[in-house]
């Protein structure tokens, strides 16, 4: 749908029409609605999540000023609100995307295939927390870590075990890397194991999270490379995998993880597109085509408990993106300015007591997701609050997402509470505090001195401690929790996965892999490398031939400390 | 009591969450007490931390699965370092099958999701107060 900026305003309804429902609601506020309930109103107590002022009743003066076709047209038509393909899931049902880790990779490689097998048709691989950091399993920071919350990953072998007996040309794989650090070597393993089992680089489909403000702001640690370098890995990272390979999506702006660490929806969606445009800003510095880059960024949102705030942020977003790559970035693709996202359901909303409702709370939460259009799907299990899932809770979670699918009829339409006045007022309104907070990011020197100086950080204790305020004193209803209390909670024992023998596991593998490779290849590949990193080269091709040497994740990632040297988290008194 | 009640508090080992520690740290804070938030460390640093700062109580916080490692061996090497009436609390995602074993180890209460910051503080208090 090309459209001509000249054309005049076309609003959805007359003037005719508005003076007469404008009216009508003076009319309605004034005469039935009752006296104690018109008071309430005028008191304005009612508050989206993110603070966007709720009205008893919106009707169409509320989207008076909205010209149908230039500010919401059509799905896979600019500006994209209603969804970034013409067909939406009737020619591509959201991906079901659940994820995969514990223990070693070994276990994993069988939640894999259980999950294949029950019909899910992409997969997350999650790491165990010194993966995540950067750690190899028998280093003394991984003590008591390995193998829980997702899968000890320390070199290529491990990703070779991950996927054993797995067509890694014929699945879509998101590796769940956090961090720049880390992005720019897990992946490199999963390309070098696809390679050498003969897949060609156009068939590796796939997303890494590769996102610096997972380094440096919404997970803390005790060793933190600091926010500029862990943001040139990031678009090393970017840059490296657009050029080579192409179903490969090298960035995943982690706005899921900066809600669940604590901000708002309109936060949320802002402070990812603020790193997605530095990021567009530095390729670009580097002589890249916003078009030859764009295409492949992705986002991963949180869907959290309000309704239709969220549906709105979901479709906002979009449109912020859009704008963003046409107006600023002159992107002259339409892929370009389609912005894809993964949606996680809120873990955070999640509770220990009476976990059954937890079921509840995320197929709420999935079924927004989907009137708000995202491309996959993760819903968190009912057992959220206790451990990573139990094979009976991930089930429990993927056939929710089948029910919404297959049952519920709604992905038959596109779309399809759009119109709704109260669902377009608030996406309209959401685009514009989307846009002013992105302002304020810019206005302070931009995202990587936001992080530099504690700004964000700040920022994300600000919310929590209103946030925790407003469930201390009730305002915030939980239910079981501070609202209909349960008296006699944790009525279901959840059973913890655990693998105790993933430490042994991983040791011996190392043990094995130091004896096996030359340490000639490893010193030269180290050395390289060192030198590198004190250059404006990108690192990416020296990280990946280091780990088809078998250079371990833990080794790699020290070097990175002993160059770079570390960043003090800010918050810390 | 002539001070405030000293505390210190550490999100453990690896542990990437600090959403919940900190928000303990700032509610105990507010209640009056002396609140040393130090960050992501592991046993050796939280004891040394904890004898530097003459702490009453060590809070521990992990959503990361090493509650029975890291947090117990704190708790041991507290012990080894005669700090005998330092209590530990934990906090975080402990499955409550873990409860019971880190009790045994000497930790002195753990909380989960859903807890009032109030039954945190009083908890806190109390046992100090004994």
């Amino acid at each position: 749908m090309v459209r001509n900026e000249s054309e005049k305003e076309v609003c959805l309804f007359s003037q005719e029409q508005l003076d007469s429902i404008e009216a009508g609601y003076n009319d309605w506020f004034n005469n039935v609605l009752k006296d104690a309930d018109r008071q309430e109103e005028l008191a304005g107590r009612y508050n989206t999540h993110s603070g966007i002022p709720v009205k008893l009743l919106y009707t169409p003066a509320d989207v008076a000023k909205v010209d149908y076709a230039k500010d919401i047209g059509f799905p896979g038509c600019e500006p994209y609100i209603r969804g970034v393909y013409p067909n939406m899931y009737r020619g591509r049902p959201f991906t079901v995307r659940q994820l995969a880790g514990l223990g070693a990779p070994e276990d994993c490689n069988l939640r894999i295939k259980y999950l294949l097998k029950h019909g899910a048709t992409g997969i997350n691989i999650l790491f165990d927390l010194p993966t995540i950091r950067g750690y190899n399993s028998d280093d003394p920071e991984a003590e008591g870590n390995v193998g829980h919350c997702g899968a000890s990953v320390d070199s290529i072998w491990d990703v070779d075990a991950y996927f054993k007996d797995i067509d890694m040309g014929a699945i879509s794989t998101s590796v769940v890397t956090h961090l720049p650090s880390t992005s720019i070597v897990i992946p490199g393993m999963y390309f070098a194991v696809a390679e050498q089992r003969g897949v060609s680089k156009d068939k590796i489909a796939g997303t890494c999270q590769n996102d610096f403000i997972m380094e440096t702001c919404v997970g803390s640690g005790p060793e933190i490379l600091p926010p500029p370098v862990s943001f040139r890995l990031q678009c090393d990272v970017v840059e490296f995998i657009c050029q080579n390979y192409p179903r490969w999506n090298p960035i995943s702006y982690n706005g899921y993880n900066l809600r669940e660490a604590g901000t708002n929806a309109v936060q949320e969606v802002a402070i990812a597109i603020a790193n997605a445009i530095a990021t567009a800003e530095e390729l670009v510095r580097r002589g890249l085509n916003v078009d030859r880059f764009a295409p492949r960024m992705s986002f991963f949102w949180d869907l959290h408990n309000d309704f239709f705030e969220e549906i709105a942020k979901c479709r906002a977003s979009r449109k912020v993106w859009y704008k963003i790559m046409k107006e600023r970035f002159g992107a002259k693709s339409a892929k370009s300015m389609l912005m894809r996202f993964h949606i996680q359901t809120a873990g955070v909303t999640l509770t220990a007591t009476e976990p059954l409702n937890n079921v509840a709370r995320s197929a709420l939460q999935g079924l927004a997701a989907v009137f708000g259009g995202c491309q996959s799907l993760h819903i968190d299990s009912f057992d959220e609050a206790y451990s990573a899932p139990t094979e009976e809770a991930a089930l429990v979670s993927l056939r929710t997402q089948q029910i919404i699918q297959a049952e519920t009829g709604a992905i038959n339409t596109v779309d399809p509470l759009a119109g709704s006045y109260y669902l377009e007022y608030l996406t309209e309104e959401m685009v514009k505090r989307i846009f002013e907070y992105i302002r304020v990011i810019e206005d302070l020197g931009g995202l990587v001195k936001a992080v530099e100086n504690g700004w964000l950080h700040r920022e994300i204790a600000n919310y929590n401690l209103e946030y925790q305020k407003k469930i201390e004193t009730g305002e915030t209803k939980v239910v079981g929790v501070n609202y209909h209390r349960a008296e006699h909670a944790a009525a279901k024992e959840i059973e913890v996965f655990e693998y105790p023998e993933t430490f042994s596991r991983q040791k011996a593998k190392l043990d094995r892999l130091r004896k096996e490779r030359s340490p000639q290849k490893v010193d030269e590949c180290m050395k390289v490398l060192r030198d590198k990193c004190h250059s404006d080269e990108n690192l990416y091709p020296y990280t990946m031939e280091a780990v088809k040497n078998l250079v371990t994740l833990g080794e790699i990632e020290e070097l990175f400390r002993e160059e770079f040297g570390l960043w003090t988290f800010p918050l810390i008194s | 009591m002539g001070r405030p009640i000293k505390v210190v508090i550490a999100k453990l080992g690896l542990d990437i969450h600090w959403r919940g520690v900190y928000l303990v740290s700032q509610f105990l804070r507010d209640s009056g007490m002396d609140v040393v938030y130090v960050g992501n460390k592991f046993p050796e640093q939280i004891v040394e931390a904890a004898m530097q700062e003459d702490a009453d109580i060590v809070g521990l916080s992990t959503l990361g699965g090493n509650h029975l490692t890291l947090g117990l061996k704190t708790v041991k090497l507290l012990r080894d370092a005669k700090m005998d009436d330092v209590k530990v609390f934990m906090g975080g995602v402990i499955p409550p099958k873990h409860v019971p074993e880190l009790l045994d180890g000497g930790v002195h209460k753990v909380y989960g999701p859903d807890t009032p910051m109030q039954t945190i503080i009083e908890s806190v208090k109390d046992a100090v107060a004994v």
